[in-house]
C-alpha cells in the first residue's frame, strides 16, 4: 500500500502531521500482545475477585445453567448412593430418637405441657411459667446437586436459595457431621465452602468431647477423609476415639455437632505447646446427598454486640 | 461435517467429558486429569489468532463455571492460545504443514510431530493452571510433581482420545 512513498518521507510526514498514527501502527502491530495480555488481566482479576468471601454469585456452579445441568445429573447419580444415603439418615433417625423426650425414664408423669419447646412449666399441679425459651436455631434441610472434593478449595452447591431464607454464612452440616460455611446465595441454589477446603483464616473452632479442651480444625489438602485439629494444648490427656464436636463459640453451628474422631496425635516439635491431632471426618464426603443449612436467629444480636464491644475496648 | 460445526460439537462433548465424568475420578491428590483443552489444540491451523484466544476464554470460562474456579481454567486456556501459533510455527516443516487437512492431528503433522505438540501446550497449560490453583508456592516440589503427573496423564488421555475418534480422510 505505501510502496509507493519513500520510506524516509512517510516517516517524516508522520511525524509532522499525525503523531497519532504512530501510535496506531505501534498497537496494530502488537495487537495480538495486548489482546492477550487484556484477556489474561481479565482472568487474574476473576480469579482474585472471587476470593472475596462475601461476593455474591455470577458466573459460578450457582447459576442456573450449570446449577440445572448438576440436578439432572444428580438425579442419575443419585440412585447409586441410595443405599449408603439411606444408611445415614437411619443412623440419624435412632440418634434423634435417642434424644427424645419419651426415651427418658422421666420422674414427673405430666408431659403434656413439657413437650412445648417455647415455654417451661412448673412440673408442681400449679403448672406456671418458670422460663421461657427463645429459639435459637432453625434447620432446612437442602438436596446436594454438586460436590467435589479433590481440589484444593472445594464447593458443594445445594438446592436451595434465597427464596427460601439462605444467606451467605450460615452453618452446613450433614447426616453425620459438620460439611461446611454458605458461602454464596442464588435465588434457588447456594454454593457451600466445603470443610474441605485450604485457607489460612478457615477454620471450625472445635472441642474435645472427653477432655472439654477447645482447638481449631483445619484441613491441609490430602485425603478427604482426614482433618487436622490444632491449638489443643500438650498438657491434656488425649484418647484414641474421641469425638471432636463444634464448640458453639461461634456463631454458626450450634454445640456438641460431630466434626470428627481422634485418629492420632503428634507434636510438631520439641518447643512447640501444642497437639497436631489428626482426625477422621465425621461426614463422608464421597457420598453427600443431603445437609442441614442452619439458620442462627440470633446470630445478628450476637455480632453486633461483640462488635461494639471491641469498638469500645478500641 | 463442516469444520465448524465439528468443532463446536467438540466444545460440548470435551466440556461434558471434563465436568461428568473426569471430574469425578478421583485418581491421586497429584494427578489432575484434564482433556478439555485438547479442543484448543484441535482448532484449525488458520484461525487469526484473537480468534482462537477468544474461543479459548470462552471454553475456559464456561469450564470455570461448573468447576467454581473462576478464571483459573480461562487463565490458562487464553495462555496456551496465545503460544500456539508459535509452538506450530517451530514444529512446521519448511514449507507449512500440508493443506489438505486443516486442522492438527496425527496424520496432518505426524505422530512425533503431533505428540511433542500436545506435551508441550498441556505442559504451559499445566503451569498456569496449578500455581493458581494451589495458590501458594511453598510447597514446590509438591507442585511441581503436580504439573508433571497431571501432564502425563492428560498426554495418555489425549492419546486415548485420539485413536478413539481417528479419521483417515
Amino acid at each position: 500500500m505505501y510502496k509507493a512513498v519513500p520510506k524516509t518521507a512517510l516517516y517524516t510526514s508522520t511525524k509532522k502531521i499525525y503523531p497519532v498514527r504512530n501510535l496506531i501502527i505501534f498497537f496494530r502491530r502488537y495487537f495480538n500482545f495486548f489482546l492477550f495480555l487484556l484477556l489474561e488481566v481479565i482472568c487474574i482479576v476473576l480469579v482474585f475477585r472471587n476470593n472475596d468471601l462475601q461476593k455474591s454469585a455470577y458466573l459460578n456452579s450457582a447459576n442456573s445453567l450449570s446449577a440445572r445441568l448438576y440436578e439432572r445429573y444428580n438425579n442419575v447419580e443419585y440412585y447409586f448412593h441410595l443405599k449408603a444415603t439411606n444408611d445415614s439418615l437411619v443412623k440419624e433417625n435412632a440418634r434423634l430418637h435417642n434424644m427424645l423426650r419419651t426415651s427418658f425414664d422421666s420422674v414427673s408423669v405430666d408431659n403434656i405441657v413439657k413437650l412445648d419447646t417455647i415455654r417451661h412449666y412448673s412440673t408442681d399441679t400449679t403448672r406456671k411459667v418458670i422460663g421461657t425459651e427463645v429459639r435459637r436455631y432453625l434447620y432446612k434441610e437442602a438436596k446436594v446437586v454438586n460436590n467435589s472434593i479433590n481440589s484444593p478449595i472445594n464447593y458443594i452447591t445445594i438446592r436451595r436459595g434465597r427464596a427460601d431464607g439462605l444467606k451467605p454464612n450460615m452453618g452446613v452440616v450433614g447426616p453425620s457431621g459438620v460439611v461446611g460455611v454458605v458461602r454464596s446465595v442464588n435465588e434457588n441454589y447456594a454454593v457451600v465452602l466445603s470443610l474441605l477446603s485450604k485457607g489460612k483464616n478457615f477454620g471450625f473452632s472445635a472441642r474435645l468431647s472427653y477432655s472439654k479442651e477447645m482447638g481449631t480444625v483445619r484441613w491441609y489438602g490430602g485425603e478427604a477423609g482426614y482433618a487436622v485439629m490444632e491449638d489443643v494444648p500438650k498438657s491434656v490427656k488425649l484418647i484414641r476415639g474421641d469425638t471432636v464436636v463444634t464448640s458453639g463459640y461461634s456463631a454458626l453451628f450450634p454445640e456438641n455437632i460431630p466434626i470428627g474422631y481422634v485418629e492420632s496425635y503428634t507434636v510438631a516439635d520439641k518447643s512447640s505447646t501444642s497437639y497436631t491431632i489428626r482426625i477422621k471426618l465425621a461426614t463422608n464426603f464421597y457420598n453427600l446427598q443431603y445437609v442441614y443449612v442452619i439458620d442462627n436467629l440470633l446470630k445478628d444480636e450476637q455480632q453486633s454486640l461483640e462488635d461494639s464491644t471491641y469498638r469500645l475496648i478500641k | 461435517m463442516s469444520i465448524l460445526l465439528r468443532n463446536i460439537i467438540r466444545f460440548v462433548l470435551l466440556l461434558l467429558l471434563q465436568v461428568f465424568v473426569l471430574k469425578e475420578i478421583r485418581l491421586h491428590q497429584l494427578v489432575g486429569l484434564n482433556l478439555y483443552m485438547l479442543f484448543i489444540l484441535l482448532l484449525p491451523f488458520n484461525m487469526p489468532r484473537p480468534a482462537l484466544m477468544l474461543v479459548a476464554l470462552l471454553m475456559g470460562l464456561s469450564l470455570d463455571m461448573f468447576m467454581d474456579t473462576m478464571g483459573m481454567h480461562a487463565a490458562a486456556c487464553v495462555f496456551i492460545a496465545y503460544l500456539r501459533p508459535f509452538i506450530i510455527n517451530i514444529l512446521s516443516p519448511q514449507g507449512g504443514f500440508e493443506t489438505t487437512q486443516k486442522t492438527p492431528s496425527m496424520t496432518s503433522m505426524g505422530v512425533s510431530q503431533f505428540l511433542t505438540y500436545i506435551a508441550i501446550l498441556v505442559f504451559l497449560h499445566n503451569l498456569v493452571y496449578f500455581p493458581l490453583e494451589v495458590f501458594s508456592l511453598g510447597s514446590f516440589f509438591y507442585l511441581l510433581l503436580k504439573i508433571l503427573l497431571s501432564t502425563a496423564a492428560s498426554i495418555v488421555l489425549i492419546v486415548l482420545y485420539e485413536l478413539l475418534f481417528f479419521s483417515k480422510k
